[in-house]
């Protein structure tokens, strides 16, 4: 296996055209920008097409026409962009297309955002947070498969630190499986055949031959979104069996905790680590299982408490749930600031555990 | 063993550029490598800073290095919380005479005046590539064959007539410090 | 050139053009009586079986009373959301360039919640050809003001009818897209009387044409009559039109592609 020194940004571009992706449209805004610049050298070459949109509204909607046509398409921004996009991403759940949104963020804020949609109606997108460059690079290609499977937006929650830092890793396409035939998808041969195709949030279908409506095909929307929380979800742990302490966190920060538990573990301390891999669906049953059995649970994230949310719905005692995180940016509003780092996440943890006993 | 390695100076000294020809190199044995840069918005004149960890295994280390075996310092200004990151005992190159020699009494340190070795090969701009091939011959991290490669590889089409100057300030470099680096060999790969 | 023989009568009684129904409609609509929409439509499907595209098209449909079209347009289609048809159609036509893509939208769609789509897709010489039905008013929420009313309509939220120093002056979006580069076919017909049945259908045929050819971005603007919206009887609908909103938006052909 043979090693490419990749930046991020480089190595999911190349992951995601391994992976099929034949479209991708977007609007430069750092640190997303570098996915954009790589799609557009790399895309034409393998015979797919990338457009730097006019604006970020644009750019999702060209790639639910793409999508809708059957290809494999993307888009992205970060968190302020993907603000934009929320009625087609919606829309794109709601009419069952499927595609993928690169939030290229710059920060864990975007929690809530990923996770509880900010269009109208019943829906989810599924949410893949990689906690590194190895790992988004297999959720490149991971994301396009449960799109695809599931005719859903699936979202990819990556960050400054996975988008810039570069690293030797190897890119090949992945085998998730099979997957249903895209029988759905407009091509333009239905045209005069009477069995013309339809990608319609309300589902009316055509006069000679009526589709479900709204009533009854947003019931089976939220139906599916249901049977995905029920089969999809993704989690990693370690320690748990004779934690005292457990650590939750997502992402690059779950990398980060990972990191410190393990200097924990070797210093003597009963403490575990906890991590979501897919944000939705929430792996609400393994963290319930993971923390029966500990003192206190604790939530690292750079935001104010988003996940706490999700973790104090599921925990098995919310009231051992502890919030060890916050709000840290760079000086230039674009990256994670002091936060982000080993020493301090340490403390933190070191200071929870020292309230109320030792760990 | 995983070694990691921060550079520390400012924009315009050829850090990143040096970095990144390391990672290069050690990826291009085959090993494990990880580069994380670190600089401002300005091209030139604002703080810059690399690090570079490297290993035969997949990698332990975060991108925000939690301490760091060794540095090569080429400018005292916003060296200061890289340095502090530095686990006492490991090399240290200080590019001389910007940097005191005695900046860093706790870790092994070799002065190098990158600027006046960079002149005497005739590559004036390269002293990056001089202080690189110092840190190497005392880590002996890659084959000084690599690193020449991966400058090669990493130069733009614009700027190749540069290769020569660039490989002969990374010998010169080296050859400054060949010498002590045979007291280092437990600590290479 | 053919003779057509007049010493004998024709095989075939004559009979009235609106008895005829493109194959392609598979089913009444549903609009008010007089509203101008659907004959659009008609043209615009004799115009794809005419050209015998119909099945390698795809259109691009948006939200007004035109978008129960797709439910009885035997064409494959994507109902997308409000004025972003043309940023749709961009995405279907580069994944599937040998398919004609067509947006059909109104002027709420497209001068209002949509401008810049069709702007930038027009600059961007995008090969889709948008078709802008434009009576002036919201006709789906029952008649208020859109940024093409034109000056002087009454509407449910101009009820003194549209004055410049209150609400602006109306966006001729033709012409805003005629002066881009990417533009190769522009023009602006109406459904208000035979001829411009007639003319319109002409025009639609050469944006198509201009389209596959690969010349660049196509857009026809067709007023329409909403009497509802104007409330107005709907027998004089298309009188109502020429006296107003074509005494705004001339009628003919803006940008022309030549072969």
């Amino acid at each position: 296996m043979t090693l490419e020194l990749l930046e991020g940004s480089e190595a999911i571009a190349t992951s995601a055209i391994a992976a099929g992706c034949r479209f991708f449209a977007g609007y430069p805004m750092s640190p997303f920008t570098g996915l954009l610049e790589n799609m557009s050298r790399q895309l034409p070459a393998a015979g797919g097409v990338c457009l730097n949109a006019e604006s970020e509204i644009e750019g999702v909607n060209m790639t639910l026409g793409a999508a809708a046509a059957g290809a494999r398409a993307a888009t992205g921004s970060c968190g302020q962009g993907i603000a934009l996009m929320q009625e087609a991403i919606a829309e794109a759940a709601l009419n069952e297309t499927p595609f993928v949104v690169f939030n290229m963020a710059r920060n864990q804020q975007d929690y809530f955002q990923a996770t509880r949609g900010g269009g109208w109606g019943d829906y989810r997108t599924i949410t893949l947070a990689p906690k590194d460059v190895p790992e988004a690079v297999e959720h490149a290609q991971l994301a396009f498969h449960l799109a695809d499977k599931h005719r859903a937006p699936v979202i990819f929650y990556g960050d400054p630190l996975l988008a810039q830092t570069r690293i030797g890793v190897s890119v090949r396409p992945l085998d998730f499986g099979p997957l249903p035939p895209k029988d759905w998808a407009l091509d333009g041969t239905g045209g005069g055949t009477g069995r013309s195709r339809q990608v319609w949030t309300w589902a009316m279908g055509k006069a000679t031959d009526p589709g479900p409506g709204p009533d009854r095909h947003w019931r089976a929307i939220a139906e599916k979104f249901a049977a995905i929380d029920a089969i999809e979800t993704r989690s990693e742990q370690a320690h748990v069996e004779d934690a005292e302490t457990l650590v939750v966190a997502f992402g690059s920060a779950a990398k980060f905790v990972e990191y410190v538990v393990e200097e924990l573990r070797a210093d003597g301390h009963r403490i575990g680590w906890f991590r979501p891999v897919t944000l939705w669906p929430f792996p609400g049953g393994a963290l319930a299982a993971a923390t029966a059995g500990v003192r206190r649970v604790l939530v690292f994230e750079l935001n104010a408490g988003q996940m706490l949310d999700d973790v104090r719905i599921h925990a098995a005692d919310r009231s051992a749930v502890r919030f060890i995180g916050g709000v840290s940016i760079a000086e230039s509003g674009l990256a994670y600031g002091d936060l982000m780092d080993a020493p301090v996440i340490r403390d933190r943890i070191l200071t929870a555990c020292s309230e109320g006993g030792r760990s | 063993m995983e070694r990691e390695l921060v550079v520390t100076g400012v924009g315009g000294q050829g850090i990143q550029l040096l970095a990144k020809t390391l990672a290069l190199a050690a990826t291009r044995e085959g090993r494990h490598a990880m580069l994380s840069a670190d600089y401002g918005g300005e091209m030139r004149g604002g703080p810059s800073k690399a690090s570079v960890v490297i290993g035969d295994r997949p990698l332990r280390a975060l991108p925000v290095l939690a301490s760091a075996w060794s540095a090569i310092v080429v400018h005292h200004r916003f060296s200061e919380p890289a340095l502090a990151r530095l686990r006492p005992g490991g090399p240290a190159i200080l590019n001389l005479p910007l940097v005191a020699p005695a900046s860093l009494p706790a870790m092994t340190t070799y002065g190098v005046d990158a600027g006046a070795v960079a002149k005497s090969v005739e590559a004036p701009q390269a002293i990056g590539f001089v202080l690189l091939g110092a840190y190497n011959a005392v880590t002996r991290l890659v084959d000084p064959a690599s690193l020449v490669a991966a400058m090669q590889e990493l130069l733009p089409p614009y700027r190749k007539q540069h290769a020569a100057a660039n490989a002969r300030a990374l010998a010169a470099g080296a050859a400054v410090l060949d010498g002590p680096g045979a007291d280092l060999t437990e600590v290479s790969r | 050139m053919t003779v057509i023989d007049t010493s004998q009568p024709p095989s075939e009684p004559a009979r009235k053009v609106a008895d005829f129904r493109p194959s392609l409609l598979l089913g009444e609509h549903s609009l008010c009586p007089g509203c101008g929409e659907p004959v659009a439509l008609r043209v615009l499907l004799e115009v794809l079986q005419e050209l015998d595209i119909v099945q390698r098209t795809i259109g691009v449909v948006g939200h007004g009373c035109y978008g129960s079209f797709v439910r009885i347009m035997d064409v494959d289609v994507l109902q997308c959301l409000h004025g972003r048809a043309p940023a749709c159609a961009t995405g279907i036509k580069r994944v599937r360039p040998d398919c004609a893509v067509f947006t059909m939208q109104g002027d709420g769609d497209m001068a209002n919640e949509g401008l810049q789509e069709v702007l930038h897709a027009a600059a961007r010489g995008e090969k889709i050809t948008c078709v802008l039905l434009n009576n002036g008013v919201f006709g789906d929420t029952g008649g208020q003001l859109t940024a093409a009313t034109v000056l002087g309509q009454r509407t449910k939220t101009s009820l003194e009818g549209r004055d410049a120093e209150t609400h602006g002056y109306p966006i001729p979006v033709a012409d805003l897209v005629a002066g881009l580069r990417g533009a190769a076919y522009v023009a602006r017909g109406a459904v208000s009387t035979a001829g411009a049945v007639a003319q319109t259908k002409r025009m639609l045929r050469r944006a198509f044409e201009t389209q596959l050819a690969g010349a660049g971005f196509s857009l026809v603007e067709i007023l329409t009559m909403c009497p509802t919206g104007w409330f107005v009887p709907a027998s004089e609908g298309p009188g109502y039109l020429g006296d107003s909103m074509e005494q705004a938006y001339p009628l003919g052909e803006l940008t022309t592609w030549r072969h």
